[in-house]
């Protein structure tokens, strides 16, 4: 079976497995990913509302704090932000959208903004994301990312309003949220994984153990002949031949298959 | 064997530890799914329940009203404040709250106390799931008429006649009360307030709680 066929099967169990809600099963576990607990059928809680909990106007609750950093840095460690292009139900969806952001990328004018220097530095804003909206906001205005988070539009909001038809309105977050939200759709069929690149807090707590992480890509740069396959075909947009353990890459491996000389590979170090 | 590998699995061990430590020594995994996943922050999905302020006899699964309520209905209306520590909605109904009985305490604080309101007296009983005992907590689902499992949540108790019967009657609303301003809040809280209590005076000599 194709690798990348084996892993699109692993996602989709995965998004099955993130909803067992669905049939009873409500854990008491933070998903080491982007996935909301207001979904209907969630099975776990989002670790980023956790840590909102654990500072929310200076009351730290540091259970709240190490409890879904435990778990993602026991995932991180093991296999670095390959969670992100293996686990994470966002992830599957934008895998869904990369197809339209691929033909986008091939138009003039976003190939003269991707040679923008600047790019690499929005990647940054994930981080913001992360410290700004989810501990600081939240530490000193009681405001949360929660209370706009896309993905919780998307998976929690509607569903909500599709299940229970006429039994609820929208209330004042709605607008902001729903304006959030239709930027982040135009994003990911934009930019491929636009989300994950830019603004995702939970990428932004995963992409550093990339560079401790057991499970890694490594490429053979004194043989690689820089036919930069690999590079256009990264989802994450990364200079692959350069990269040495970069908190972007989330392992998905399409370098891995694509290299023809197979110059790219998995390694456990 | 290489010296990152030693060191990655030695974080591997401290992590999975202390995780397990964590799962044993603490509540964190029932908090968690008491606390996020079992119920909602209605700030959070972005929506407000459409408040039907409808009274009824029937709680949920048609369990028995709860000792505290059953006997505090000897004295006059029971107000229930359900709430949580992080919900926006929580914030902007807890000054209302305050406000509306004139009475003071902390958002984190296990309170209950007897006012005055309108010439009636109200046990009012503020209840934080996040620091609460089981039975308080209980009651919570047993009065989530619609089925929203949101905060903030307020239930108003008080008598209605069943059937020949005097019973607790109550009515139970939800966020912010779909309603625009705090004002129109107050005075939907008030209203409801008022009607129980009229109730309440109709029905208190046929009561008998247990």
């Amino acid at each position: 079976m194709k690798f990348q066929l084996k892993r699109l099967y692993f996602q989709i169990i995965l998004f099955f497995t993130a909803n067992l809600g669905a049939v009873g099963l409500k854990t008491g576990f933070c998903y080491p990913f982007l996935y909301c607990q207001a979904c209907p059928s969630a099975t776990s809680a989002c670790p980023l509302r956790a840590l909102e909990n654990s500072v929310y106007k200076q009351s730290f609750e540091w259970r709240f704090l190490v409890y879904p950093l435990l778990i993602i840095g026991f995932f991180g460690i093991t296999t670095g932000r390959a969670i992100c292009g293996w686990a994470c139900p966002i992830g599957l969806l934008q895998r869904g959208t990369g197809r339209v952001a691929r033909k986008v990328k091939k138009h003039p004018i976003a190939q003269k903004l991707g040679k923008y220097r600047a790019e690499k530095y929005l990647r940054y804003t994930k981080y913001m994301m992360l410290i700004v909206f989810v501990f600081l906001t939240s530490l000193l205005i009681g405001f949360i990312f929660t209370d706009i988070c896309p993905v919780g539009m998307l998976v929690g909001t509607f569903p909500i309003l599709i299940l229970n038809p006429g039994k609820f309105v929208p209330n004042y977050f709605f607008p902001v949220a729903l304006v959030i939200f239709i930027l982040f759709m135009a994003l990911i069929f934009i930019i491929e994984r636009g989300w994950c690149r830019y603004f995702c807090p939970v990428g932004a707590l995963l992409g550093p153990f990339n560079k401790v992480s057991m499970l890694n890509i490594q490429v053979n740069t004194k043989e690689c002949t820089h036919c930069n396959i690999c590079s256009n075909i990264c989802p994450m947009g990364i200079d692959v031949p350069n990269m040495h353990r970069d908190p972007e890459c989330i392992l998905c491996g399409k370098c891995v298959t694509e290299c023809p000389k197979k110059y790219i590979t998995f390694e456990r170090t | 064997m290489k010296k990152s590998f030693v060191l990655q699995i030695a974080a591997l061990l401290i992590v999975s530890g202390l995780f397990v430590g964590m799962l044993f020594a603490t509540n964190v995994y029932e908090d968690t799914q008491s606390r996020i996943v079992e119920v909602l922050c209605l700030s959070c999905i972005k929506l407000e329940p459409k408040t039907i302020k409808e009274f009824t006899f029937n709680t949920v699964d048609n369990a028995p009203h709860p000792y505290f309520v059953t006997e505090n209905l000897t004295k006059g209306p029971v107000f229930l404040d359900y709430s949580e520590d992080v919900c926006a909605g929580c914030e902007i109904m807890f000054p209302i709250i305050k406000q509306l009985f004139n009475i003071e305490f902390g958002k984190q604080d296990m309170f209950s106390e007897t006012v005055t309101f309108d010439h009636a007296n109200i046990t009012f009983i503020y209840v934080n799931l996040d620091h609460t005992i089981d039975a308080l907590e209980n009651s919570f689902f047993l009065y989530d008429k619609d089925g929203i499992d949101g905060l903030p949540m307020f239930t108003i108790v008080t008598l209605g006649y069943d059937h020949g019967i005097v019973r607790p009657y109550y009515t139970t609303l939800y966020g912010t009360l779909n309603v625009p301003t705090d004002a129109n809040r107050a005075s939907l809280l008030r209203e409801i307030l008022l009607e129980s209590i009229e109730m309440y005076h109709q029905n208190k000599a046929g009561y008998h709680p247990h």
